[in-house]
């Protein structure tokens, strides 16, 4: 069904057809993590360009599409409520959909599992003694198997959808959950079609290739028995199926045959079809980011159409099935994180703007059927846990969360995942060590060593910190590297972001005592995150300097560990303990009614996104709410405080006497990036503040257009993910290149640690977080004003 | 004022539709008792123009328009009556009505029931759609609306067509599928 308008260039396309003999089935089961890591390797050699092409024209094209919805965000809560509304009310809305099928004058069957939901299709394929069905795309039908199931009865399967005729033919696995073959570049799919069908055709464009494929297919559609779609909703009202699609196999599938059989998962299911309207316009524009795709039915079949035919008499009367399919979905229903994926309508917006996934693709980035981020818990919602292992890959960088038009936590469904994982994994008697010794909380008690190690980066940090130089060293020393390599998966080619002396809580109170402005008209808090107290103290005091500088009255917190290192390594157990005894820290300075101000993106996200997950009750969602409102990044309420108090940034901030100059090269962190389009969302404004000082200030501003950097957090430094992290570093490296290539050098500005760490690795240069940028030029306001 | 909105929506319509790689024109009624008659004779006309070499032609009757619109179409040499499957997937152009046209993405809504219009639309090479502009609504939301276009759209077995069918999944993006492989839309204003 999909469009991609622009053709793939792809570079190196004799290399990857040379390389193309490995079978990505061969990856597909990755209960066992060494699938997980040949897939990544055989994605990134084989299938990296074309996916990369495709899945990031996708994600360009929904942002444009996305803007001209001039009611977006508005649109978005009226489809999750009514998608939450359809899932509280399922039992009665199954009920009714069968009414109403039968009032139309067709069949419904209800199917507890894929054996039981194929089989149904077999019999009634049987009993109409079909030969031949055209089979329009179907995740529901991959995930059921049943073109195994129809084959095996000698009956001729024909995918109609191009993407599902090439897997077919190739024996592959769906690699996206819209274009289930973009993995497949142009050049791939004609030395596929030569080998395949022997022809000495040339083959050689997309008209020619689609031309081929359209003969062979017309002729199936005009003498199909049978034609089975999926359905992308179904309303119970009145028995009306949805279909989206641009080729217009599906219509031929659903219009032609006498016989229709549609078959999809139960989570389809909207009250009515007024509810249609939001999901109709969402879907096409957050899957393949067109304003709407070419065709999209809107049937209650059977239809009142007559058949058409060429013989004499009759044509034979339309016959139509519904097969619902629960397989898994009632436990997912009643499980209470992952029964949030059931909102989704399998637009796919999650992977095209997931940075890994833009990489690699679904053969890496997926299990057997579904793939991405939201995949992993369709995978254990549908088979098991186990094959779920690929939301490994999901580094929890939030771009997701506000590109979902049903608003899914995706990130969160990923990190439960994996602390499931963790725990179903590891032995008794070690999850009973690690409770002892290390006090990790029941829940966490599976995570690895390499989980623990980056997890508790609080506590390291904390028994590092009075030995830093000397820890710093050993660090440093190849053995040590090694060693750290061995136990922990930390690959030797990254360095550990050092450990500094003094920490930015004691540096602070060596600061000469501060006259607060006696009256300030902005009065904060800075947070003394872990990562900036025991990582990058400058950060921090450059933050102060700042912010001082606009007149702000500042303070600066203990350090306490916020969860975000946890979190990443599915410690939920543990990031929530450290969660709610930070946020009772924190309620102190709310109370005193100061902002809070935090250097490290990441744990800003904690407080704007996930804190959500953690303080519970009445109460608790308060202080969530009280925080997300109250919490800032240094550089967004340096504008604000601009703004509120109509100053000049650029006789504050004056970018021209910069020693490094003013041409910069801004990137933003990955969760900064989500949690200014959410409060851009909700209150307006600028949707990039950061970016907005800057200019005011006078900076000659590149920015990277790239959704992260391929580091996040810890992700990057581990040595399975290494490549890969590398891979999705290219992106911004190449970008950094195309910003200087007219006037030269730019000096290289970032906001979060983990980018810092990327692009120090990636291009060997120095790089500068916003705050010390500006802190060199920082003029106190009354000496820039007078 | 509502006449204004109606002629921002029209270019909307067709600025969107053009977008979706349809080709677009208007047509407008001739004053006068023969207004009718004229402006299907135009039609007729501008069916040649755009398809000149067309051999076989289907005419699906109008589920809503005035059938008298498509006389002179039903008088065009190459017109076909018969229904069969290989008379039909033979078509070189297939004329239908539509009962909505939406301004902000250039779609059209064709009916599939009850008559053949679901196969002229789909098995011909080129499809051409006459739709009114009194029938444009703003987003394709509104076509599940009571109030819009009669509230057909909550009651009817139809397709949202944008555009001729595409595929990208051979690489590059390719106009002409399963589908029709080009589409006309056919105002009347």
């Amino acid at each position: 069904m999909t469009t991609v308008p622009e053709p793939i260039t792809a570079a190196s396309a004799a290399q990857i057809i040379d390389s193309a003999s490995e079978s990505p089935r061969s990856y597909a089961n990755k209960t066992q993590k060494s699938a997980l890591l040949a897939a990544i390797r055989m994605a990134l050699r084989v299938e990296g360009p074309a996916v990369r092409h495709n899945v990031q024209t996708f994600n360009r094209n929904r942002y444009t599409a996305t803007a001209e919805i001039p009611d977006y965000e508005a649109l978005k809560d009226q489809a999750r409520a009514i998608k939450e509304r359809a899932l509280r009310d399922q039992p009665q809305l199954v009920a009714q959909l069968e009414a109403s099928v039968r009032r139309n004058g067709g069949h419904f069957f209800l199917a507890q599992d894929a054996r039981a939901a194929s089989q149904y299709i077999a019999d009634v394929c049987t009993r109409h003694n079909v030969r031949l069905v055209v089979k329009a795309k179907s995740m529901t039908s991959e995930e059921i198997g049943l073109n195994h199931v129809l084959e095996a009865l000698k009956i001729e399967v024909a995918e109609t959808d191009l993407a599902e005729f090439i897997l077919q033919i190739a024996d592959e696995q769906p690699s996206h959950i819209v274009g289930p073959a973009l993995h497949y570049s142009r050049e791939r799919i004609t030395a596929l079609f030569k080998r395949v069908f022997e022809t000495d055709l040339p083959l050689d464009t997309g008209e020619a290739l689609t031309a081929f494929a359209r003969e062979r297919l017309r002729q199936k559609f005009l003498s199909a028995d049978a034609g089975i779609s999926g359905a992308n909703f179904v309303a119970a009202d009145d028995g009306t199926l949805v279909l989206v699609e641009s080729e217009a196999n599906i219509r031929m599938t659903t219009i032609v045959p006498p016989l229709h059989i549609a078959v999809t998962g139960i989570e389809k299911i909207v009250p009515s079809r007024e509810d249609l309207g939001p999901f109709i316009e969402l879907l096409a524009a957050s899957g393949t980011g067109q304003p709407m795709t070419s065709y999209t039915s809107v049937i209650r079949p059977p239809l009142a159409a007559p058949v058409i035919s060429d013989g004499p008499g009759a044509p034979a009367p339309r016959e139509f099935h519904l097969v619902i399919v629960d397989n898994g979905r009632g436990r997912m229903r009643a499980d209470p994180v992952l029964s949030e994926a059931l909102f989704c309508i399998r637009c796919g917006a999650c992977s095209n703007c997931c940075a890994n996934f833009q990489a690699v693709g679904g053969h890496a980035f997926g299990g057997q059927t579904y793939s991405g981020g939201i995949g992993g818990a369709w995978e254990a919602g549908t088979r098991d846990l186990a094959s779920s292992r690929f939301a490994e890959l999901c580094t929890g960088c939030s771009r997701c969360v506000t590109q979902c038009p049903v608003r899914i936590d995706i990130p969160w469904l990923n990190t439960v995942l994996r602390q499931r994982l963790g725990k179903q994994q590891s032995s008794v008697a070690e999850q009973a060590v690690k409770r002892v010794l290390a006090g990790v909380p029941d829940a966490d008690a599976g995570a690895s060593l390499q989980k623990l190690f980056f997890g508790r980066y609080d506590l390291s940090a904390k028994l590092s910190a009075p030995f830093a130089s000397l820890v710093n060293a050993v660090n440093r020393l190849p053995l040590m590297r090694a060693l750290l390599e061995k136990f922990v998966g930390l690959d030797r080619r990254r360095t550990l972001p050092p450990f500094a002396s003094p920490t930015l809580v004691a540096a602070a109170k060596r600061r000469a005592p501060r006259k607060p402005a006696a009256a300030a008209r902005h009065k904060a808090v800075l947070f003394a995150d872990v990562f900036t107290n025991y990582g990058a103290p400058e950060r921090g005091l450059a933050a102060l300097k700042v912010l001082e500088a606009l007149g702000v009255d500042l303070t600066v917190s203990a350090t306490s560990p916020d969860g975000r290192a946890a979190l990443s390594q599915g410690m939920v157990a543990t990031a929530s303990k450290q969660a709610r005894l930070t946020a009772a820290r924190l309620k102190r300075y709310l109370d005193e009614g100061r902002d809070i101000i935090v250097v490290e993106p990441s744990v800003l996200a904690m407080f704007r996104l996930d804190y959500r997950h953690f303080l519970e009750g009445e109460s608790g969602q308060k202080l969530f709410e009280a925080l997300r409102d109250h919490t800032f990044d240094a550089a967004e309420y340096a504008w604000k405080c601009v703004q509120e108090d109509g100053v000049d940034a650029a006789k504050i901030f004056q970018a021209t006497r910069h020693p490094l100059g003013a041409r910069i090269f801004y990137h933003s962190h990955c969760q900064q990036k989500t949690i200014e389009a959410q409060r851009f969302a909700q209150i307006g404004g600028t949707a990039r503040p950061t970016e907005a000082l800057l200019r005011a200030a006078g900076f000659d501003v590149a920015t990277s257009s790239v959704e992260c950097c391929g580091m996040a957090g810890s992700f990057g430094y581990k040595k399975d993910y290494y490549d890969l992290s590398q891979a999705v570093g290219q992106d911004l490296f190449q970008q950094v290149a195309k910003a200087e290539a007219d006037g030269g050098p730019r000096t290289l500005v970032v906001t979060g640690t983990s980018c810092h760490e990327q692009l120090h690795d990636g291009l060997h240069r120095p790089v500068l977080h916003v705050m010390e940028l500006l802190a060199a030029i920082a003029q106190p306001i009354d000496a820039a004003t007078s | 004022m509502h006449r204004l909105s109606t002629l921002a929506s029209l270019d909307a319509f067709e600025h969107a539709a053009r977008e979706a790689a349809a080709t677009v024109e208007r047509i407008a009624r001739p004053a006068g008792a023969a207004g009718l008659a004229g402006q299907g004779e135009e039609l007729a006309r501008a069916v040649l123009r755009v398809a000149p070499d067309a051999r076989r032609i289907a005419v699906a009757p109008p589920a809503d328009l005035t059938p008298e619109i498509f006389g002179a179409c039903q008088r065009l040499p190459g017109v076909f009556a018969g229904r069969s499957k290989s008379e039909l997937a033979a078509a070189d152009v297939g004329i239908t009505d539509a009962f909505a046209g939406i301004a902000r993405t250039g779609t059209i809504c064709i009916a599939l029931d009850p008559d053949h219009t679901g196969f002229i639309s789909l098995l011909a090479r080129m499809h051409i759609a006459v739709l009114s502009a009194d029938d444009i609504v703003e987003a394709p939301r509104d076509v599940f609306r009571r109030d819009r276009v009669g509230g057909k759209g909550l009651d009817r077995n139809f397709v949202f067509v944008t555009g001729p069918s595409a595929t990208a999944d051979m690489g590059p993006l390719v106009r002409g599928v399963h589908g029709p492989h080009r589409l006309h839309i056919v105002i009347l204003v």
